[in-house]
């Protein structure tokens, strides 16, 4: 019966332990000073991907999202290489940093309705526009996972570097992982 | 070739039909750990576990070292110099002259095959990145980054020339059922196989050789997954 009670008060702790592991680390994914003065741009219920869209500028918005997905990995990949090397380029950082700042609020009128893989070429799949709230959240935390990450990497100070740089990599999985097609290009 | 069966001996004459050990347990660990492996890559790519992904292609790497060292210095049917045969044999072979113990000539080619192309496709991956540029291969940072680009792209697409002489090695098990009744499958499984009659047994190799494969090829692969340093980052 002893056993059994310190076993549970073991278990008791461990769980204690669990919650305070939960809570959210104090404020380094929080938008710092300037980014309170220019929030990220919130969600419109109503369209969640914007307005339909239809001939020539279907294409033109198919075309800005693909090279503007091919410039976001461009710069992911600078940002990654830099962080995995043991002596970081932290200008090499912030410029790639600064890049995905500046798509990242671009990033809402890219999947407007009429720019599936039935208008064109695209890695995009079909069940963007079946999910559109779904799509427009995880679009949301990525902006806002990438203007934390700017401020991070303005910041200088490599572990917070990391650790906002892992935090805004899961917005980008999170959307590919369901909505991208495999060998797309 | 006249068929040589030597008289009188007991240690070489042996029964048609009789089971005797053909392959050593580091060869089958090694062949169905690998097959599995392989499942996982596929399974752990598909479905976006791309750091699973990555270990397993690290275990796969330490499972290619072991087999080649054990192809060097393991038993008589796992070594290289005596399964390894040029096209005379494999003709040979075709013919009906062949009266060994483990690969035959032809099915050599396949082995080498095989393992030449996981040997491709693990170099592919130890040298690729995502296309989000969030997961490397160990090596990706000794390239470029447009070089770990196109590795990922050969990787996917050599996996498909790799699923092809896979299978075509499973093809080649069940033509071999079927119209010969061998069974290959419960040879990998037990070790134990007909033997044609007087062929030379499998001559086993100490089980401290193996021991000393794995600790080289673990310790290579622990070299290489840390970025094969001095070169790595």
């Amino acid at each position: 019966m002893n056993r059994i009670s310190v076993i549970l008060a073991a278990a008791g702790f461990c769980l204690l332990g669990a919650c305070k592991a939960q809570q959210p680390a104090p404020n380094t994914e929080q938008p710092t000073n300037s980014a309170a003065a220019d929030p990220v741009e919130p969600i419109d219920a109503a369209a969640p991907l914007g307005t339909a869209v239809a001939g020539e500028e279907a294409k033109a918005v198919m075309h800005e999202r693909h090279e503007g997905m091919e410039k976001i990995g461009k710069s992911a990949k600078t940002i990654s290489r830099q962080l995995k090397s043991s002596s970081p380029d932290l200008a090499a950082i912030r410029a790639a940093a600064a890049t995905i700042a500046e798509l990242a609020p671009k990033t809402p009128g890219w999947f407007r309705p009429g720019t599936g893989p039935d208008v064109g070429k695209t890695g995009a799949k079909p069940e963007i526009w079946q999910s559109s709230a779904d799509v427009a959240e995880k679009d949301l935390a990525f902006r806002q996972a990438a203007k934390a990450f700017d401020a991070a990497a303005a910041s200088g100070d490599v572990t917070r570097i990391k650790a906002s740089w892992s935090e805004l990599g899961k917005t980008c999985k999170a959307c590919h992982d369901k909505y991208r097609k495999e060998m797309h290009h | 070739m006249p068929r040589q069966i030597p008289q009188g001996d007991a240690s070489l004459s042996r029964e048609l039909g009789a089971r005797q050990p053909v392959w050593d347990l580091p060869t089958r660990l090694t062949h169905w750990l690998l097959a599995a492996l392989i499942a996982f890559s596929w399974w752990s790519a598909e479905y976006h576990r791309t750091e699973w992904h990555i270990w397993s292609g690290c275990a796969i790497l330490a499972l290619l070292l072991f087999r080649l060292l054990w192809g060097l210095f393991g038993s008589s049917t796992a070594r290289f110099s005596n399964f390894v045969r040029g096209p005379g044999a494999v003709a040979g072979y075709l013919r009906g002259h062949w009266r060994g113990i483990g690969h035959n000539p032809l099915g050599a080619l396949s082995v080498v095959a095989l393992l030449l192309a996981v040997a491709i496709q693990v170099g592919l991956g130890l040298v690729a990145q995502d296309e989000d540029g969030l997961f490397f291969g160990p090596l990706a940072q000794l390239v470029s980054s447009d070089t770990s680009d196109s590795a990922r792209d050969l990787h996917e697409q050599w996996f498909d020339i790799l699923l092809y002489l896979i299978v075509l090695h499973v093809a080649a098990i069940a033509f071999y059922r079927l119209f010969s009744g061998k069974k290959l499958t419960g040879a990998m499984i037990s070790g134990r196989g007909e033997v044609v009659p007087g062929a030379p047994p499998m001559r086993p190799a100490k089980w401290w050789v193996a021991l000393l494969c794995l600790t080289a090829a673990v310790a290579i692969t622990r070299w290489v997954v840390a970025g094969a340093p001095p070169f790595g980052p």
